[in-house]
């Protein structure tokens, strides 16, 4: 607390300083430095809206939101929601996503952008236990806000509203092993402890990573708060891999390092569009459950056009934007009205019952469970 | 103005370009390293505005931190230089003493492993040494049983030296290949052995340099980070991972006190080599190297032939660690989900140039980038690592500060630099009102200077040492500036140390990540690493790709520098 409210005071300074800065440019952002290397994405930037221009709508996101090397929704959505509004939408890509924007404001900086697309319940809780400010604020006049599916809603505040889901579950190659009998993945958390599964599981750092995340707390949904350290230390001990990132293991997982690997219930397809074998990308939901991560978007509270703001997330729950966000970005649609191709729709799998932690149970708790966990784990 | 006047203006400043020189080098430091680096170290020791040691404490008195993470740390960085040692040595032996057709391009290849990001390393490493890995099979089909090397401390010590024997190989070499031969001669004529000769006159000439390669690595393997998660696993986690892990959770203050604790591990060890090295002040003179044989003896005797057997069992060793991972990056790159072969990865490649949109990272654009920082590296950072060499080489009050201070850049978390950045230069100070931000080409180039300047003093500080410091003398008494004397006199005689600096400051900036990517104004200034990151996906293809075009740039330019860089020295 106190650390926090030393930031808010250091930063309180800098936001004066920043308007006078800024009062001669208009709010556009610019460099200081004289780069010679001005870019297209630098020559739009954030809040032209002075002059009669059309407005630039600055969105926030993840790289492989606008640059996948499969296929990402950023170009198609830029292209569509340009050639019906009378505006322009530039991508903002940080390299640590909404972290760079916290750390804007916990630096009195302003976030420079309209809205971010990409967050989940988990960075809500970070952004709210680390500001003491309002980061987002909720949209005003949604008129699709109804077609959301009510399950997916992870903010008790409204400000992030969810755009599409993934569940996150076991992918097992069938072929692994002698070819004596084919392998199959246990069907509970409580059978990977045992010994026939000794290193065949690879997961991902939690502490990093989105699927490791949610495979750590998928387990602290099964075996409780109490249990799930013992749990992993009986993981550990039948030396299961927990590497750093998704790559990592799920290139170790493709070099049949290990059968199972934590990763996406879409994986399949993937699996289909670059002609895999599909006994090779098997998915098992541990329990009969899968972990749910909707992910969500929100206005920044400073947005300079949050009407517009706005009208962008309304457009991104249309029925059909929703069906091509959920194929472009292999993760199911949030809405309760978007029709999904049939191809799609056969390999992306939903799991019997999915579970999450709602916001609730996060705050206050994230951190711990987290901290006691790379504790126990890196405990040499 | 008469030509009077321009000789005695160009004499002034010639005079004063030394410190001139050493006066910028201070201000990019202080803007692009120790300004940034201060407000992140800040939250280590400032609470409410006020002193504390209660997050340092914390850290010191955690036996987990202590014992499980850096402990840990140290032993891994321990044998990770134990075995960059025992990989780079008898490299720089084959380099300096034997004459073999490609010598010179393998060489220039060294620095390959330099420039290579961790995905790409965990590609091929996972490819040779995995269970269905080149190694395993190549067991089983003599019929010996498998080895299980991934996942362990083993495989990240392995990966370490794949990364740091190149170092110790190239920093060795430079110097092996400065020893005069004619001291060894004199030796040799008052009747020394062979072997004598060796220790009691090359061996001391090469210490340094061991030392520094031994020193560096040690250094880069305490802070290592995505290699230790990719090949060893989160149980394996050093402390750059806590860091990374505290930073990504906002708890800075734990942060802070980790990156604080790491770097005052990696100071207080420079500092104690770079004691060592002022303290060697071995003779030395002209360049004028010892002579090349052949690898394959011309007469076989019993020592002929066991030096042979060595040398080919050596070569196997780095056919597995280096050319398989290498080799198996290139095949993956060429392999289709189907496991059959396919130029997919590089159609797409070749597609996203020709329509990708202006926010996606295009592989053209940041092939030129690369190279454009890296040739702006080279300028800076080659003036001022050599002005930084002069310097530290001098005795005066203070110099061993100065000497530490500048080697700062390599001990600072990358992460901490990084967040750094991010806080001094990307959201701007305010200076008298106005906000000023320092992003972009030049800041990148800059930031690469930084972290890439120390390679040029470590490489040539050590040549500057063994100098004759009457030949600058002789000169000065003769008229001449001693920026002159510097040109004409000493760099000529520690030329080789200046291209392998140069080569250094190239493959750093290359091969540069962290601040890069923080730096860059949008996907128009990223560069060839950059885009093997963005070009990951559920297939590592494209990654791949990108990473081999990676390889083949900087292998082309490598090539490129150390011809040039010779074929100039020797004018």
């Amino acid at each position: 607390m106190r650390r926090r409210s030393f930031l808010k005071a250091a930063g309180a300074g800098g936001v004066s300083a920043l308007l006078a800065g800024c009062a001669g440019t208009g709010g556009e952002e610019t460099t200081t430095e004289a780069s010679g290397d001005a870019t297209e994405t630098t020559a739009t930037t954030h809040g032209t809206t002075a002059g009669g221009e059309s407005p630039t709508l600055t969105v926030g996101t993840y790289g492989s939101f606008v640059d996948a090397p499969s296929s990402s929704p950023g170009p198609w959505l830029k292209e569509a929601f340009e050639s019906e509004f009378d505006a322009t939408l530039a991508w903002q890509t940080p390299d640590s996503g909404v972290n760079y924007y916290i750390e804007r404001a916990l630096r009195g900086v302003e976030s420079g952008a309209d809205l971010y697309v990409g967050l989940d319940a988990q960075m809500l809780v970070r952004i709210d236990e680390n500001l003491d400010g309002a980061l987002f604020s909720p949209a005003a006049g949604l008129s699709r806000l109804g077609d959301v599916n009510e399950q997916l809603n992870f903010d008790p505040q409204g400000r992030a509203v969810p755009y599409d889901t993934g569940y996150i579950s076991l992918v097992y190659d069938e072929t692994y092993g002698d070819g004596d009998s084919e392998f199959v993945a246990p069907e509970t958390f409580d059978g990977l402890l045992e010994s026939e599964y000794a290193g065949a599981l690879l997961a991902q750092n939690p502490t990093s990573s989105a699927t490791g995340q949610a495979f750590l707390l998928h387990t602290i949904d099964a075996k409780g708060e109490d249990g799930y350290l013992d749990y992993w230390a009986s993981l550990k001990e039948n030396d299961v891999r927990v590497l750093g990132n998704w790559e990592d293991s799920y290139n170790a997982y493709s070099n049949g390092e290990a059968p199972m690997v934590v990763s996406y219930s879409t994986d399949q397809v993937y699996a289909a569009e670059s002609g895999e074998d599909m006994v090779r990308h098997q998915i098992r939901f541990l329990n009969d459950q899968g972990y749910a991560n909707p992910e969500g978007m929100a206005p920044f509270a400073d947005a300079s056009n949050p009407d517009l703001a706005a009208e962008f997330m309304d457009f991104m729950l249309r029925p059909e934007v929703q069906a091509e966000i959920a194929v472009r970005n292999v993760q199911f649609p949030a809405t309760t009205t978007a029709e999904l191709p049939e191809e799609f729709a056969q390999y992306a799998r939903e799991p019997p019952e999915a579970v999450t932690f709602s916001y609730d149970r996060l705050q206050n708790n994230l951190s711990d469970w987290t901290d006691a966990w790379a504790r126990e784990f890196a405990s040499k | 103005m008469s030509r009077a006047s321009v000789r005695r203006a160009a004499r002034a400043l010639e005079q004063r370009l030394l410190t001139l020189v050493a006066a910028l080098t201070a201000v990019v430091l202080l803007v692009l390293f120790y300004y940034p680096v201060a407000t992140v170290f800040a939250d280590a020791v400032l609470a409410d505005g006020r002193l504390t040691i209660e997050p340092i404490a914390a850290v010191l008195t955690s036996e987990f931190y202590l014992v499980d993470i850096i402990w840990f740390t140290a032993k891994q960085a321990f044998y990770s230089t134990l075995a960059s040692l025992a990989l780079g040595l008898p490299a720089a032996w084959l380099f300096a003493r034997f004459e073999f057709r490609g010598r010179e391009t393998l060489r220039s290849l060294t620095i390959l492993p330099f420039v290579m990001p961790s995905i790409m390393v965990a590609i091929g490493f996972v490819a040779t040494f995995g269970r269905n890995g080149t190694l395993n099979r190549a067991l089983s089909a003599v019929g010996l049983p498998p080895v299980e090397l991934l996942f362990t401390l083993e495989a990240i010590v392995v990966a370490h030296a794949f990364y740091n024997a190149p170092l110790v190989a190239r920093v060795v070499t430079a110097a092996w290949e400065s020893v005069d031969a004619r001291t060894v001669e004199t030796a040799r004529s008052l009747g020394a052995s062979p072997r004598r000769a060796f220790r009691d006159v090359v061996l001391p000439q090469l210490l340094p340099s061991i030392g520094v390669g031994a020193t560096l690595t040690f250094i880069f393997t305490f802070a290592s980070f995505p290699i230790v998660l990719a090949l060893g696993g989160f149980q394996l986690a050093t402390i750059e991972v806590f860091v990374y892990s505290r930073v990504r959770d906002l708890a800075y203050a734990e942060a802070a006190s980790l990156a604080v604790v790491e770097t005052a591990v990696s100071i207080t060890l420079t500092a104690v080599y770079l004691r060592y090295e002022a303290s060697q002040r071995s003779a030395g003179g002209a360049a004028n190297p010892l002579p090349r044989r052949a690898v394959l003896p011309s007469d076989w005797t019993p020592k002929s032939a066991l030096r042979t057997v060595g040398i080919a069992g050596y070569a196997l060793v780095v056919g597995l660690v280096f050319v398989v991972p290498i080799a198996s990056m290139i095949i993956a790159s060429v392999t289709g989900g189907d496991g059959g072969f396919t130029l997919a990865n590089y159609a797409f490649l070749a597609e996203r140039q020709a329509t990708g949109a202006s926010f996606q990272v295009k592989p053209l654009p940041a092939i030129l980038n690369s190279l454009a920082f890296a040739a702006g590296t080279l300028v800076i950072a080659v003036p001022m690592g050599v002005t930084m060499a002069v310097l530290t080489t001098r005795r005066y009050r203070g110099r061993g500060l100065i000497d530490v201070l500048s080697m700062a850049p390599f001990a600072v978390s990358g992460i901490v630099v990084g967040l750094g950045l991010l806080r001094g230069l990307v959201f701007g100070v305010d200076v008298l009102g106005t906000r000023i931000r320092v992003t972009g080409a030049l800041a990148i180039v800059a930031a690469h200077a930084v972290g890439a300047y120390p390679f040029v003093t470590r490489n040539v500080a050590p040549l500057f040492a063994r100098l004759d410091g009457r030949l600058v003398e002789s000169a000065r008494s003769l008229g001449a500036t001693r920026t002159r004397a510097l040109v004409d006199i000493e760099l000529p005689l520690v030329w080789t140390g200046v291209v392998a600096g140069a080569a250094f400051a190239v493959a750093i900036s290359i091969g540069e990540f962290d601040s890069t990517i923080i730096l860059a104004e949008g996907a128009g200034s990223y560069t060839m690493p950059v885009a093997v990151e963005r070009f990951l996906g559920r297939r590592l293809g494209p990654a791949t790709a990108m990473g081999c075009l990676l390889l083949l740039v900087t292998s082309a330019s490598f090539l490129v520098v150390d011809r040039f860089g010779g074929r100039w020295g020797e004018l």
